[in-house]
């Protein structure tokens, strides 16, 4: 395993890119990423209308706000959105800019999950991002693990 | 002038759409576009195989980005680099732009006015903009049935203020179209003014269709092709051109400017329909509107006249009643006016 980290955050690490690096001791054939974070949606219906009702008051125009507000059901669900991109010692690999909470993604030479970019995985320092886009609840946890294959057509279900 | 038929803001399951890139241009070409910008959340992967989808399809793929970034998203085009949007901060984000401009892309604002976080994350264009020379457009219309929407409204009246300010920004259109679901609203299309005529070479309409845009040669529409020329002291300017002050010799008066308005409704055929009436065809400017008639759904050119004094800039609109509501359905970008500009 190359990573194995189990990390929690919270709304006021919201709108933060957090980087865990790794090493590739040599070429390898084929990388996997599991990615995933809990919860995805915000339950809280209270909590959920004072971020909404903020958020119309932030952004919509002065005419509107009243309107919006009325119908302010219309933005549930809230959501954690937490994102991965990825980089290798010479450059960016891509992001997997999705809302799924859990993603098992594989980069290799002749081909790559959607989103990140297939070539050759060359030994040096890589960095797996996660882009904490949005936290809504309270404490969202996630657990993010990288491994490495030697089998390029090896399948993980 | 060749107007290419462009959707300029896409996504495919390389970021959260749920079409492949086959399945976007089959569903473009079938919609009449010549050309998509492929602009999937920071990531350019989607572009892989994109030839063989241009020969499949008959269409021109733009390759772009949408830096989805946490304040604001930004619309790259052009460029086939890779530019970290991560780096992107709140009072910054004219690093990220210059670097864009130096891989010789352009960048856009999209949806500025979109509700932002956590309802729509980072939706809202909250980036510090110090100089607006360094923004190439504004994506003024977004969605389907653009025209009457209030964000939509919002960033037409941005581009406008910008405008008026001096500031020579281009506008566009973009449907931000995840998934081949139909509709019965109205889609927009961006027209890109090429040069010459339409080139053979795919990579060479990708490059005209940027440089278009890069010079404000860009049409917008739900229906039929707006374009306009402006005539001034028997010279002929074009969108995106700059119309020289008058001579200041009274033997050489102009008597104004004259808008050469053309409208053509049998673009893109029996892919969009307007009820039967009188549109109303205007030339609006920083001065307020220049001039107005009323015109029918035909092929035709209109000569208008536009009052000489103080003028930065004109584009032409047309009106009408789209779904039983009052809408702007087609505009120009600017002609800029040197008049206007004192003597800077």
């Amino acid at each position: 395993m190359l990573l194995d980290i189990r990390g929690q955050v919270t709304p006021d690490d919201s709108r933060q890119h957090v980087v865990y690096r790794f090493q590739l001791d040599r070429l390898t054939a084929k990388i996997w990423i599991r990615f995933n974070y809990s919860p995805k949606v915000l339950e809280d219906n209270e909590r959920a209308k004072s971020l909404i009702i903020a958020g119309i008051d932030l952004y919509s125009a002065p005419e509107q706000k009243q309107l919006l507000k009325d119908a302010w059901e219309r933005y549930q669900p809230l959501t954690n959105l937490i994102t991965v991109s990825v980089d290798d010692p010479e450059g960016n690999r891509g992001a997997c800019h999705r809302h799924d909470p859990e993603q098992l993604l594989f980069l290799a030479e002749r081909d790559s999950s959607p989103g990140l970019t297939k070539g050759k995985l060359v030994a040096g320092v890589w960095s797996v991002t996660l882009s904490l886009h949005s936290i809504v609840s309270e404490q969202c946890s996630y657990h993010l693990q990288v491994w490495a294959s030697e089998e390029e057509t090896e399948c993980i279900g | 002038m060749y107007w290419l038929a462009s959707e300029l803001h896409t996504h495919t399951d390389h970021s959260d759409g749920k079409q492949t890139l086959s399945e976007l241009a089959e569903g473009a070409a079938k919609l009449g576009f010549e050309c998509i910008a492929l602009t999937d959340h920071n990531t350019l992967s989607g572009l892989d195989g994109r030839e063989n989808v241009e020969r499949e399809w008959g269409l021109t793929i733009i390759p772009g980005m949408e830096w989805t970034t946490f304040y604001g998203h930004m619309l790259t085009l052009g460029l086939q680099d890779f530019v970290d949007w991560r780096t992107a901060e709140l009072s910054n984000i004219h690093k990220g732009i210059s670097e864009v401009h130096r891989k010789a892309g352009l960048v856009g604002l999209a949806h500025p006015y979109r509700i932002g976080s956590p309802i729509c994350t980072g939706c809202h264009w909250e980036y510090e903009i110090r100089n607006w020379n360094d923004i190439d457009y504004i994506e003024v219309w977004s969605g389907t049935f653009p025209s009457i929407k209030t964000d939509n409204l919002r960033a037409f009246s941005l581009w406008t203020d910008r405008l008026n300010e001096g500031y020579r920004i281009a506008a566009t259109s973009g449907r931000d179209w995840h998934a081949q679901v139909a509709t019965e609203e109205p889609v927009s299309v961006t027209y890109l003014g090429l040069r010459a005529d339409k080139p053979q070479e795919r990579n060479q309409i990708s490059q005209d269709a940027v440089d278009a845009l890069s010079h404000g040669r860009s049409v917008v529409t739900i229906g039929p092709l707006l374009t306009m020329e402006v005539e001034s002291a028997n010279s002929w300017f074009g969108i995106g051109d700059n119309v020289p002050a008058p001579s200041s010799d009274p033997d050489e008066s102009i008597d104004g400017y004259w808008g050469h308005v053309k409208t053509v409704f049998s673009v893109r055929q029996g892919l969009w329909e307007l009820p039967e009436q009188n549109f109303t065809l205007k030339i609006v400017g920083n001065t307020g509107t220049a001039a107005e008639r009323s015109v029918g759904a035909a092929d035709e050119v209109y000569r208008m006249n536009i009052p000489e004094g103080g003028l930065l800039w004109a584009r032409a609109e047309l009106w009408g009643t789209v779904h039983g509501v009052r809408a702007l359905i087609a505009f120009t970008n600017a002609i800029y006016f040197n008049e206007g500009r004192g003597t800077e």
